[in-house]
């Protein structure tokens, strides 16, 4: 992790793009309204509020998958000076009252009013004015800036790599075409751990043999798993952390094979207006990398250059 | 038509069971030519056996069926006239392939909370960006038993994990079994064609179409039988198709 001011690489983080070339394609859902997650919460007098403090922050803190850093753990309550309202872990660490009773008497100290009613935001919210609604809203929250500006500086491009492997991509994609093949889309797998040993994959519905469904990302993924096989190597996800770079935006099927490889990252060049689901401005919107109904993700950005050519499919194919 | 569902859903949960006996996820699906009223394939979760978070049951379906009638035209002749029984929900990829592949219908057991793509998450089955033809999805065939079975894994699964949460998620619930919100996944019109006009009240209620009834024989005797029969149906499907086409040129 590097200062935002000392990150080699261009990011346009108003426009969510690196380098020119790389956009980020996010829900725009996920954008404008929060992410909800429930809280168990207590009401203390003023004067515990130090240990209790640090007593979540020592027996629960490290363990509540929640982050708090945007919240303001404690409020006052409302028409009652002396008491206040503590935040204590969120309801995905204890689903029952029992356990957070039995945790909190730990702590010794006196507490009232156990509830799980509250909800707060999980991330902070991309503008001050949302987090000033939000915070009317739901629960104070403190501003850190917008939450994303740190995920894409956080985020690691290697350009080289990136552009050798688009240029590949693109080239195989206009070998198939040139071959007759005419559902000419490409994708490309690279192991984070073998870098220099990418695992490329062409769309075969047109073969044969194939079936309607062998689109490249998932005879990509039957390749790899034939081949983990044979080495004997046992992983606990297939394509773990792997980056993933394909011609053309991922069907349904495709871009959910993708959240059920685990894979870190997908690149890809052309969007597909009728049948992509990743971009919130293809298909249905289905955004399926970044829905908040599946509780998996992954990255992924569109090449925004015109530096890779490839032949066109027809608008209404599954990719 | 309900005995029927019964009937095929049942072979399914015995096959989800047997994936259970052998260290599999236990979700298993029978593939059924409506029309004869055969099973032509089958297919179980093999995830942990092929290493791929793909390898779901209906794709090992659809992969009988590739070997035994090619991957064009004559699969999807087939596909039209199949009904899919998944003791549980396809999730969005599978929903779409069997989209793609024009299926004639799925009738599953019970909700897939975190993928599900017939209505819990998704309703893939009748969107506009996934091709092929839409159809109807038909919940509730067996829902408890196939809820039973997931929870039999899952409670396997926390027992050997290093270090179990808490204790509510280890324990076995055989009781408490959560609604089903059957407009989230069929509509009123379908419901009525599938189950009768009696059973509506069940569709506005939320309740189970059997009551509280869970067949407990079912899920917990073995069944290692159950893939010798289901192969013995599906090579005779084959072998009949073969004699039919050859008759037809």
């Amino acid at each position: 992790m590097v200062k935002k001011a000392l990150n080699p690489l261009k990011i346009d983080y108003k426009k969510c793009i690196i380098e020119d070339r790389l956009l980020q394609i996010r829900s725009k859902q996920n954008l404008n309204e929060p992410d909800l997650a429930r809280v168990w919460t207590i009401e203390i007098e003023a004067k515990s509020s130090k240990p209790i403090i640090d007593f979540i922050r020592r027996r629960l803190q490290p363990d509540d998958p929640l982050t708090f850093t945007h919240i303001k753990r404690i409020r006052k309550k409302a028409r009652d000076s002396k008491k206040l309202v503590i935040i204590v872990c969120s309801y995905d660490l204890f689903n029952s009252r029992s356990s957070v009773c039995s945790v909190l008497a730990e702590s010794n100290v006196f507490f009232e009013n156990l509830s799980d009613e509250s909800e707060i935001p999980r991330q902070g919210a991309p503008t001050k004015e949302l987090m000033l609604e939000w915070s009317r809203k739901y629960w104070p929250l403190t501003w850190c800036g917008n939450p994303n500006d740190q995920i894409l500086n956080d985020y690691t491009f290697d350009m080289n790599h990136i552009n050798k492997m688009l240029g590949s991509i693109s080239n195989l994609a206009q070998l198939e075409a040139d071959k007759g093949n005419k559902v000419p889309v490409v994708t490309a797998f690279v192991n984070p751990l073998e870098k220099d040993k990418p695992i490329y994959a062409i769309d075969r519905r047109m073969e044969g043999k194939c079936t309607p469904l062998d689109h490249s990302i998932m005879t990509g993924i039957k390749l790899i798993a034939g081949k983990e096989k044979k080495s004997n190597r046992t992983q606990a996800y297939l394509c773990l952390n792997y980056d993933v770079y394909t011609t053309h935006e991922p069907c349904s099927m495709c871009s959910m094979a993708l959240i059920h490889s685990r894979i870190k990252r997908c690149i890809f060049l052309q969007p597909m207006q009728i049948t992509g689901c990743l971009k919130s401005s293809s298909g249905d919107a289905y955004c399926m990398h970044d829905n908040r109904l599946l509780n998996s993700k992954y990255e992924v950005f569109q090449w925004l250059g015109d530096e890779y050519k490839i032949p066109t499919v027809d608008a209404k194919t599954c990719c | 038509m309900l005995e029927v569902r019964l009937k095929h859903m049942r072979s399914a949960v015995r096959l989800a069971k047997f994936a259970l006996d052998h260290g599999e996820t236990p979700v298993a699906c029978v593939f059924v030519h409506e029309p004869s009223g055969q099973v032509v394939a089958y297919g179980m979760n093999y995830t942990n056996e092929s290493l791929s978070g793909i390898a779901h049951a209906e794709f090992m379906g659809i992969e009988q069926l590739r070997e035994r009638f090619g991957g064009g035209e004559e699969l999807m002749c087939v596909m039209r006239d199949v009904v899919v029984y998944v003791t549980v929900e396809p999730c969005v990829m599978c929903a779409s392939a069997l989209k793609q592949l024009e299926v004639g219908k799925v009738v599953f057991g019970c909700a897939n909370e975190r993928f599900g793509g017939n209505g819990t998450v998704i309703r893939v089955n009748g969107d506009r960006c996934t091709g092929g033809r839409g159809y109807v999805a038909v919940p509730g065939i067996l829902r408890r038993e196939a809820i039973m079975l997931l929870r039999y894994f899952y409670v396997r699964s926390n027992e050997r994990a290093p270090k179990p949460r808490n204790k509510a998620e280890r324990r076995l619930d055989r009781n408490a079994f959560p609604s089903l919100p059957w407009s989230r996944y069929i509509g009123r019109e379908s419901f009525v064609e599938e189950f009768g006009e009696k059973m509506l009240c069940h569709f506005d209620d939320s309740t189970d179409i059997f009551g509280d009834l869970v067949d407990w024989d079912l899920i917990d005797e073995p069944c290692d039988w159950i893939l010798e029969h289901l192969k013995t149906q599906c090579q005779e499907f084959a072998l009949h198709r073969r004699k039919k086409i050859k008759l037809e040129v």
